[in-house]
């Protein structure tokens, strides 16, 4: 077609090919356009204040006040001396663990049982324990609040009085303070991902479990040899979500009932960045907990990149 | 079905019955706590229902806190960053799913990245930015900040409904004259309502219950807060402090637009967070 037009007419060919460029910056004007708004909005919001968190790292200032002094690596090395950082760090890992069984095998082992249940029963126990995940979370730690009250007033405790025992100050108990918070992050979490793992255990094709349970593999054989394997991706992926949000599920419980106390006892790096920022105004340490909040979550999902990519090149 | 079998599924049920009960037994309590006169309260504290169930912390809280201005600010910070999010995500979603373009990866790339980034530490600069600008304490600087973080998972969902709509009708669209943004407007926009006003509820839940942001930058005056800052302010004040019913009716009132929009639209929204956690 084109070889023809130009051996008819070699002079119109020039303005031909002007006008069709034209034409295709006109439409890629127009695709920018539409793209422009959002990327405006995500650069201002997100990338901006990324880079401008890395270069409040090399200073010290307060919050509240525009002057600021460089101060090169100190905060660095101060905060990886610093002990109260270490067990910020400790905790952060104990919150992990505990969001591991109570937001990942919790979740999975329901849903491995749900396997035996109709369609009705299934999606009354998803709706019934997602609603959690509905209901503005710093409102419902106030019901927690009042389970784990000090005094004997306090729900747990008065189950603690029905076998005899003492009452337990809780969340003001240095021993306690850290796994009654994760219990709630792990209350709220549970039933989203109990949603997840089901949706994974959906996608694995129904033959494929009668076509085994017609060749003799039951009960947890049959978990063991055909669910599991097929449910990897999606379990993968629990895990990786919970690497991750584990920090965000006890922000909030930790915020509005020990404010990262007893003595430190359930603060976790992102607490600190809130801490850092808000409660002292220290804009500098507030920054580098940032940069390393973003380099700990970089080389997370970095991780899962390699493992997701391993994954495919297995499958084919 | 053999004995064995049946023996097997009433485990599953006792199971998976123990665990609903530990998730609504909570929600039980701050529901029931909410109608029980104050005076019961500790008097059987292992009583989630109310023998004598009385209006009186609703009252209370109706009269003591300014709780329509906080329903206010509520609505339009969670209208605001749901209707500006969609404002923002549907044309940017239309531009990527359906044009070739120079650098259309690398800003795809961009815009799903940033849905890496932590909200938390953005807090620091974007209370800077917000301060310079004097929107501190004020209901447009809660909102600004939140069109563009998560933003990109409301383009990276809508690009995908829009790459499995037929092509087909896009081009006759075209050919029989429309502009693009007619095209959009007219076509490729109501055949994906589902999807937007999918997205349209999840932003507006996950913004109704934002609790930290707001306090930081909506937490210095009255006239800005949400009702999750305000409920947190009347139970951290003296005068809140020991009133558990009066706080667990306060408690109830926020989270019932949320609860309600739950129970009506179920199905939809335990779908859009499905595939909100795994696509996004």
């Amino acid at each position: 077609m084109v070889e023809n037009t130009s051996s008819l007419d070699v002079t119109a060919a020039r303005p031909l090919a002007q006008e069709r460029l034209r034409a295709a910056w006109v439409r890629h004007l127009v695709s920018y356009l539409y793209v422009a708004p959002a990327l405006i909005a995500i650069v201002l919001f997100v990338y901006v204040p990324l880079a401008r968190t890395v270069q409040l790292s090399f200073y010290q200032g307060n919050l509240l006040n525009p002057t600021r002094t460089a101060v090169g690596l100190d905060n660095y090395t101060d905060l990886l001396t610093d002990p109260i950082f270490h067990e910020t760090l400790l905790n952060s890992g104990l919150y992990l663990v505990f969001a591991l069984i109570g937001s990942v095998a919790v979740p999975v082992s329901l849903a491995l049982l749900t396997l035996q249940l109709t369609d009705r029963e299934i999606d009354f126990y998803q709706s019934a324990l997602f609603l959690p995940t509905v209901i503005a979370f710093n409102v419902v730690v106030l019901i927690w609040a009042f389970f784990f009250l000090p005094t004997t007033n306090g729900l747990f405790n008065q189950i603690l009085a029905l076998f005899g025992e003492p009452p337990n100050a809780w969340l003001k108990n240095p021993r306690l303070a850290l796994p009654s918070i994760a219990l709630i992050a792990n209350w709220k979490v549970m039933g989203f991902h109990f949603l997840l793992a089901i949706a994974g255990l959906k996608a694995i094709p129904k033959e494929t479990l009668e076509a085994a349970y017609v060749d003799g593999a039951h009960g947890w054989a049959l978990i063991r040899r055909i669910v599991l394997p097929l449910f990897a991706p999606t379990g993968l992926f629990l895990v990786i979500t919970t690497l991750i949000g584990a920090m965000d599920a006890v922000f909030t419980p930790i915020r509005v009932m020990t404010e990262g106390g007893p003595n430190n006892a359930t603060s976790n790096l992102m607490y600190a960045i809130y801490s850092e920022g808000f409660r002292f105004f220290r804009v500098g340490q507030a920054s580098t907990l940032s940069v390393i909040l973003i380099v700990v979550f970089g080389s997370l999902i970095y991780a899962q990149y390699r493992l997701l990519d391993r994954r495919v090149s297995y499958d084919r | 079905m053999t004995a064995r079998l049946t023996r097997g599924v009433w485990a599953s049920r006792l199971a998976l019955l123990a665990a609903a009960a530990i998730i609504l037994t909570p929600l039980i309590f701050l529901l029931g706590i909410s109608f029980k006169p104050p005076q019961a309260i500790f008097k059987d504290v292992l009583m989630p229902i109310p023998l004598q169930p009385t209006l009186d912390n609703y009252r209370v809280v109706l009269e003591t806190v300014p709780i329509v201005r906080y329903l206010w600010n509520s609505v339009v910070f969670a209208l605001g960053v749901s209707l500006g999010q969609i404002a923002l995500a549907v044309p940017a979603a239309f531009s990527f799913s359906y044009y070739q373009f120079p650098l259309k990866n690398l800003l795809l790339g961009l815009v799903l990245l940033s849905l890496m980034v932590p909200f938390v530490v953005t807090y620091v600069p974007n209370y800077l930015l917000l301060a310079q600008v004097r929107l501190i304490n004020t209901v447009p600087g809660l909102i600004l900040p939140m069109l563009g973080v998560s933003l990109g998972f409301g383009i990276f969902l809508l690009r995908q409904h829009f790459l499995s709509f037929q092509r087909e009708i896009i081009d006759a669209s075209m050919v029989d004259g429309a502009n693009s943004w007619q095209t959009l407007t007219r076509v490729v926009a109501p055949a994906n309502t589902s999807a937007i006003t999918a997205l349209f509820i999840y932003i507006f839940i996950n913004t109704w219950n934002q609790f930290i942001w707001p306090l930081l930058i909506g937490g210095g005056r009255v006239d800005s807060y949400t009702l999750t800052v305000g409920v947190h302010i009347y139970f951290t004040s003296p005068e809140g402090g020991n009133w558990w019913g009066s706080i667990m009716a306060a408690s109830m009132l926020t989270a019932l637009p949320t609860l309600l929009i739950y129970l009506l639209m179920r199905k939809g929204i335990l779908r859009t967070f499905t595939e909100g956690a795994v696509k996004g």
